[in-house]
């Protein structure tokens, strides 16, 4: 198993170490951006701690850290049959189910290890800020986002094993899921600005309005991994990651489904 | 002998390409068994299939008893059978050092003496990754992942593509000294003069059925060219008897090659009233082609 890890951690660790890079300084650039004395006052937000979260872990972060997933989850024995391996680590006593999961866990833990790298940067940073921030807000949001953008990790493995090929299929990938998952994430979070600004100018909502974006909340991953502001025990949306999670295992059942009936 | 591989009517479509057409092979304990057959002909596919990297459409097979088209027991068939692919493709982002270290930990009979002693004798650079290796370095590194697993079997696909003369010889010599410690090779190859050399029965395989399947001593002393020159002109349809395998007729002159039953052959010939017959050896490479001319 160790040496199962070994291999997916030296074929991942560029990838790995872009993306702490990246993730770093798309948090550092988010603490110290002026948008927390301007946007976010106009709307009544002086909160450096709701600030840091509508920035970062409901949008940026999250962003990144998705990108960051999804390119690592790039690989697996389809992969190799473009590059060639495939032969060489089918020839082991290894099956394919165990390759799969040896190389998703490696990609849940490097995850994990960027969500925690981000933490840190926030620490230092607002301490750099002489800002104030909750640790156990930030871990537990990292938590929320690692937990339900496992979705995004399975969807993208799906993806390559699904679009055989080599970089190309991380292209097909990234614009597959990137786009539908950006496109949502900004209708939310206008629709809940709106909503937001309405409530504190008592003015009204357009008709119809609502109504096609509620549909959207249902499809609204991005909204899930970042949460509400203050998390606690209560307040986990515990449905969504219900929900998130059931899609999850599906979509790895059909990926272990796929890999099993290919030839290589 | 027990067989260690076996298959029955074993089929493989890709669409509808007929890859592996009822194949019905059998390799024995202890024998080194060539796998020849032209491009295309259905080697690789079997050997995938016999490794489950392939899902045969039909039929059965299994090594060491154990069923090639069952998960569970696929991953018994590779802890006993060290596989060497065509292509030789290896992972690029380690060294030797780490993938000599990564093949090692699958295998627990893995002969470290042995691996020091081709690590040496293929002069191959611990610390230099595999990116970096000529195609022949890499020839060399895949054969020694294989040849260092102390398995019981080993399968070879082109084991010696790329490499020079003098490699060639020392893997060869290395193939008969694991089959003198006991270990069976199936191996297919182009190069006819290497099996020639090492192999001790001959398995041809042509559009994904078995054209010949023999020992190499039977194909030695059997197969035979008889050439004949008649009085006036002669057909090929003068020529169909029992153990012709392929005819070539022009004008007077026709040239038979023959798997058994020669002396019948001569005497038909004779009867025919040959002017005069040769009976001359054939090599396994003239066996090889007459087999694929015979069948295009």
């Amino acid at each position: 198993m160790s040496m199962l890890l070994y291999k997916a951690w030296i074929e991942t660790r560029v990838r790995f170490l872009a993306g702490l890079a990246g993730v770093a300084i798309i948090t550092a650039w988010d603490l110290q951006h002026p948008r927390f004395n301007s946007m976010w006052k106009f709307l009544g937000i002086h909160d450096y701690g709701y600030y840091l979260w509508h920035s970062l872990y409901d949008e940026s972060l999250q962003q990144i850290w998705a990108v960051c997933a999804v390119v690592l989850a790039f690989g697996g024995l389809i992969h190799e049959k473009t590059s060639g391996t495939v032969s060489f680590s089918l020839g082991l006593p290894v099956s394919r189910r165990r390759w799969l999961f040896t190389r998703l866990a490696t990609v849940l833990m490097e995850s994990i290890a960027i969500g925690l790298f981000a933490v840190l940067v926030i620490i230092v940073g607002s301490a750099a800020m002489q800002q104030t921030v909750s640790l156990s807000q930030v871990l537990l949001h990292t938590a929320l986002m690692v937990a339900a953008g496992v979705f995004m990790i399975a969807v993208g493995n799906l993806c390559y094993a699904l679009f055989p090929g080599n970089y190309l299929s991380l292209l097909y990938t990234i614009i597959l899921l990137g786009v539908p998952y950006a496109w949502i994430q900004l209708q939310m979070q206008r629709m809940r600005i709106y909503e937001a600004f309405c409530a504190a100018h008592s003015c009204g909502k357009p008709s119809g309005f609502v109504s096609w974006a509620a549909y959207l909340t249902y499809l609204d991953i991005p909204h899930a991994m970042g949460g509400p502001w203050q998390l606690n025990w209560a307040t986990i949306p515990w449905i969504s990651l219900l929900v998130i999670w059931t899609l999850t295992a599906l979509v790895l059942g059909v990926t272990v489904a796929y890999g099993d009936r290919s030839d290589y | 002998m027990a067989a260690v591989i076996e298959t029955v009517d074993l089929k493989k479509n890709f669409g509808e390409h007929e890859a592996v057409r009822g194949l019905n092979l059998s390799v024995q304990a202890g024998s080194v068994c060539a796998f020849l057959g032209r491009n295309g002909a259905g080697k690789t596919s079997t050997i995938k299939m016999l490794l489950g990297m392939v899902h045969p459409s039909s039929g059965t097979g299994s090594i060491f008893g154990h069923k090639i088209d069952n998960e569970k027991e696929s991953l018994l068939i590779r802890q006993k059978v060290a596989f060497v692919a065509e292509d030789k493709r290896l992972y690029d982002g380690m060294t030797v050092e780490q993938i000599v270290r990564f093949t090692k930990s699958f295998f627990p009979r893995w002969n470290d003496g042995f691996e020091r002693r081709l690590m040496e004798q293929f002069e191959l650079p611990p610390e230099r990754s595999i990116r970096q290796l000529s195609k022949g370095t890499r020839t060399k590194l895949a054969l020694l992942l294989g040849f260092a697993r102390g398995c019981e079997l080993l399968i070879l696909d082109e084991p010696t593509e790329g490499l020079d003369p003098g490699a060639i010889e020392d893997v060869l010599q290395i193939v008969v000294s694991l089959v003198a410690e006991g270990t069976t090779v199936f191996f297919s190859s182009h190069q006819i003069a290497e099996v020639e050399q090492i192999a001790d029965h001959v398995l041809m395989i042509d559009r994904g059925q078995l054209v010949l399947d023999a020992p190499m001593d039977q194909i030695t002393e059997q197969y035979r060219r008889i050439q004949a020159v008649f009085p006036g002109p002669v057909e090929e349809r003068d020529f169909r008897i029992a153990g012709i395998e392929n005819v070539r007729a022009e004008g007077k002159t026709v040239s038979l090659i023959a798997s058994h039953n020669v002396d019948s052959i001569v005497e038909h010939v004779r009867m025919l009233h040959a002017g005069s017959i040769d009976v001359v050896p054939l090599t396994l490479k003239e066996i090889f082609l007459g087999k694929m001319k015979a069948r295009s």
